[in-house]
């Protein structure tokens, strides 16, 4: 624990601004924005690293009907993916530079530059337009379980099955959910077998039909689950309760001392791009996060259960944040850390 | 539940621009199904946002049916010109191509056209009876041990398809096999066999594998008969299949039914794995499996019903517990949530309308899979009279855009030609063309599934004889197996001795 205690300062940067949600605010004022020198003058492309029905092909749909819902520009979506995102980054990182081609990725390209110096840096070799979703993962359990209703009778029931327990999640090398699992088996002692399962599908369907006795997910993503009563969350890995889950208690209350690794998606641009380009893309961007149809997108993914918008700057912060405790902590998992 | 059925029939057809809607699902999804490389995918893709002005049940219903009609509209390309229009029509391709060459593509068609609306219905009216416990089964008993062994007892079979023998055939299996562990592994994310090239970290997608080994191939076999003017062009046969002939493979239908409704009843399996299954149960349970990959009647039916009765089957774990069996159901979720509606339990209760046109509109469309089907299949067979030297640029043409559209990455066009030269190669010395795409696609979701199968197990192999549906299915794939080697053995003994 003592690696991870000493990461909170570094990483106390990724909570600073994410504290839960007050009514949503416009941070950009200025409805409209001449184009620089016509641009665009023609369709963007943005290219997605997931498939389409995904939570990231869901965000990026939304966004780009958001933007052109404003700017009357149109997005065409590329989607490339595989290789946990690297095909569409590598293919982005290929695209010319001329800020007609944009990028929706998510928070595995920071962990991923963390982890390999050589892959793109999404706050240095790219410029980050807008994060237009941040959230928080919970442990869930079946809302009809009788063996452990609660934290820690959940972790006293682990504990007892001597690494029999199972949970499923997207446990790739190095993810946000692997990381952050090994905090909580570190700081609570217990033992418990990680099921990868890559898509959503079969892993609610492992926790719903009893084929794992918890799972690790993030809220948006299992919205219906809860809706319907048939999940029940019993731990949030957040440094304090959001109102929507105000009986959930935190990993820091239950006594796991760690900062949280949180899941963002956002969209960027090429740091090459012409700059008055990017300026005119950052307001279309961040103005699109503001629009109504992007709003009840995010409400209906509990992404405004926290504050979920992050501006350039802001952006960074939380990228540059994140790498340093990716690092860190892949380091002291004796990860090669290139 | 025929009062349900008959409201949701009702509600159907008395509003004529839901007709409208209905009618332009079954056109949509059989005209994207037949184009290779563009897929019922692509039209879900065009079409979903503009879903949002249309009625829940309508924009629901749509997806639902364009699932149906597109499934279905794959084979027929498959079975004229080698081009599976989706991966789960490559089974069809299997022995659909080799009945068109010996001019029996209208007996092809026909079937194809007859079973993919005799498993849709089946599939349909299981759907309308059982959803609720039949996805609540599925979900407690079926885990990723009883996939991986449901793959193994596929795989068992598949030796005996297409190879010019059992070796051969085992070896073009163990190819793809190879094949299908190109890519990141399914659970850590390592990437293999990627030789520093990003791209190959995503693996070897289906479609180009398919396109390459079928269509491409098959034009380079075509092109060297020209070239040594061996050509015969295919005859365009007329003859649809008669009821007897149907009939007389009500078995194989029935099993087919049966298999693709399990397979997809499964979150996340679908119709490519029931294709496949479909497929290979008729040879196993075949007293004349050589038969199979050189133009058997059951060979098509087999396929074709298996994978329109996973239609059905794939709403169930869908509409019952908001899990989708595939793509094109993910993106049914996505126009749920348009409505600010979640597909699962709660939509039985809110929204029963709703589920009641759908299942009619499911109903409806796999019928008119069979009237259209019918109806155009005498004009489609007339495309087999285009000259091979027009006709190949042209299959060239699509099958490279089709490779390119899904992801587009070069690589995969490059895959598909690859796979091209290589099909090419293994087809002229007895290799088994089906037995690599059975490899690729049965290898991608068995080695997901043992993976996880394993962690579940804590890497103790033996828990896997412990849960019966694996050890059923497990030991009769070895069976199969043994006796495959045993039959082999024998027969080279016996060549030995001549």
């Amino acid at each position: 624990m003592k690696n991870y205690i000493g990461l909170s300062v570094l990483a106390g940067l990724l909570v600073l601004a994410s504290g839960t949600a007050g009514a949503f605010e416009c941070k950009v004022k200025a409805a409209t924005m001449a184009k620089p020198d016509g641009f665009p003058s023609r369709a963007l492309t943005m290219i997605v690293p997931y498939g389409p029905a995904g939570g990231s092909g869901q965000v990026a749909a939304a966004m780009a009907e958001a933007v052109t819902g404003h700017t009357d520009v149109a997005i065409n979506r590329d989607h490339k993916p595989g290789g946990s995102g690297t095909v569409g980054m590598t293919a982005y990182m290929a695209a010319p530079a001329d800020g007609y081609n944009v990028l929706e990725h998510i928070d595995d390209a920071s962990s991923a530059h963390a982890l390999d110096s050589t892959r793109p840096n999404p706050a240095a070799d790219l410029i980050p337009l807008v994060v237009s979703q941040v959230t928080f993962s919970q442990v869930y359990i079946r809302s009809n379980e009788t063996r452990y209703t609660d934290w820690p009778s959940f972790v006293e029931w682990v504990k007892a099955q001597g690494g029999k327990a199972t949970i499923a999640n997207v446990s790739k090398e190095g993810s946000m959910e692997r990381v952050t699992m090994k905090f909580i088996t570190d700081a609570t002692g217990m033992e418990i077998q990680q099921i990868s399962f890559d898509k959503g599908a079969p892993r609610y369907g492992a926790l719903l039909g009893g084929q794992v006795d918890a799972l690790f997910e993030q809220p948006g993503d299992v919205r219906k689950f809860l809706d319907a009563g048939n999940f029940k969350p019993i731990l949030t890995i957040f440094n304090e309760r959001p109102g929507v889950f105000a009986d959930v208690p935190t990993h820091k209350e239950m006594g796991m001392d760690f900062e949280p690794l949180l899941r963002f998606r956002g969209f960027y641009v090429h740091k090459d791009a012409p700059a008055d380009r990017v300026k005119w893309l950052q307001w279309a961007f961040q103005r699109g996060y503001c629009q109504d149809s992007y709003q009840a997108f995010n409400e209906s993914k509990f992404m405004n259960v926290i504050d979920s918008y992050r501006d350039t700057a802001g952006a960074i912060d939380l990228i540059n944040a994140s790498v340093v405790q990716y690092r860190e902590v892949y380091k002291s998992m004796g990860m090669d850390v290139k | 539940m025929w009062e349900n059925f008959a409201a949701g029939s009702l509600a159907l057809f008395s509003d004529p621009f839901t007709i409208a809607i209905f009618v332009f699902g079954v056109m949509g999804g059989m005209l994207f199904g037949a184009i290779p490389g563009v897929s019922m995918l692509t039209l879900a893709a065009i079409l979903l946002p503009f879903t949002a002005s249309l009625t829940p049940a309508q924009g629901v219903m749509l997806f639902a049916v364009i699932y149906c009609t597109g499934t279905y509209g794959g084979a027929i390309t498959a079975i004229l010109f080698n081009i599976p229009g989706a991966p789960e029509n490559a089974p069809t391709a299997f022995d659909g191509y080799p009945m068109t060459r010996q001019g029996k593509s209208g007996k092809a068609v026909g079937a194809a056209v007859l079973c993919s609306a005799i498993g849709g219905v089946a599939s349909a009216l299981v759907m309308m009876a059982a959803t609720e416990p039949l996805a609540n089964w599925a979900i407690r008993n079926i885990g990723p041990p009883e996939i991986f062994a449901l793959v193994f007892f596929g795989l068992a079979v598949a030796s005996s398809v297409g190879g010019r023998s059992i070796w051969k055939g085992w070896m073009s299996v163990l190819l793809g096999l190879i094949i299908a562990t190109i890519g990141q592994d399914p659970v850590g994310g390592i990437n293999r066999y990627n030789f520093g090239f990003t791209d190959l970290a995503a693996g070897i997608a289906f479609v180009p594998a398919i396109l390459g080994f079928f269509a491409v191939s098959e034009i380079f076999v075509q092109a060297e008969k020209k070239a040594t003017g061996k050509f015969d062009a295919p005859k365009v046969g007329m003859s649809f299949p008669s009821f007897l002939e149907i009939w007389a493979h009500r078995i194989a239908v029935v099993r087919s039914i049966l298999v693709g409704f399990f397979c997809g009843i499964l979150p996340g399996i679908g119709a490519t794995l029931a294709a496949f299954m479909g497929y290979g149960e008729a040879v196993r349970w075949s007293r004349d499996k050589e038969a199979y990959g050189k133009g058997k009647l059951e060979g098509v039916i087999s396929s074709e019903t298996a994978n329109n009765a996973a239609t059905g089957a794939a709403m169930i774990p869908l509409l019952a517990l908001g899990l989708p069996g595939g793509a094109l159901t993910a993106m049914m979720v996505a126009v749920f949530q348009m409505h600010d509606l979640e597909p699962g339990p709660l939509v039985f209760y809110n929204s029963p309308e709703l589920i009641w046109i759908v299942f009619a509109a499911m109903f409806y469309a796999n019928l008119s899979i069979l009237f259209i089907g019918l109806v155009e299949t005498k004009t489609i067979l007339y495309l087999l009279k285009i000259p091979f030297q027009f006709l190949a640029p042209m299959i060239l043409l699509l099958a490279t855009i089709g490779s390119y559209i899904g992801r587009g990455l070069v690589l995969d066009v490059i895959v598909m030609f690859g796979a091209g030269i290589v099909g090419f190669l293994l087809r002229r010395s007895g290799y088994s063309i089906p037995g690599i795409v059975l490899g690729i696609i049965l290898g991608k979701i068995g080695e997901q599934n043992f993976a996880q199968g394993m962690q579940m197990v804590h890497y103790d192999l033996f828990t896997y004889f412990s849960r019966p549906i694996c050890l059923i299915l497990i030991v009769a794939g070895s069976l199969t197996l043994l006796a495959g080697i045993y039959k082999a053995v024998g027969s080279s003994r016996s060549t030995a001795s001549q």
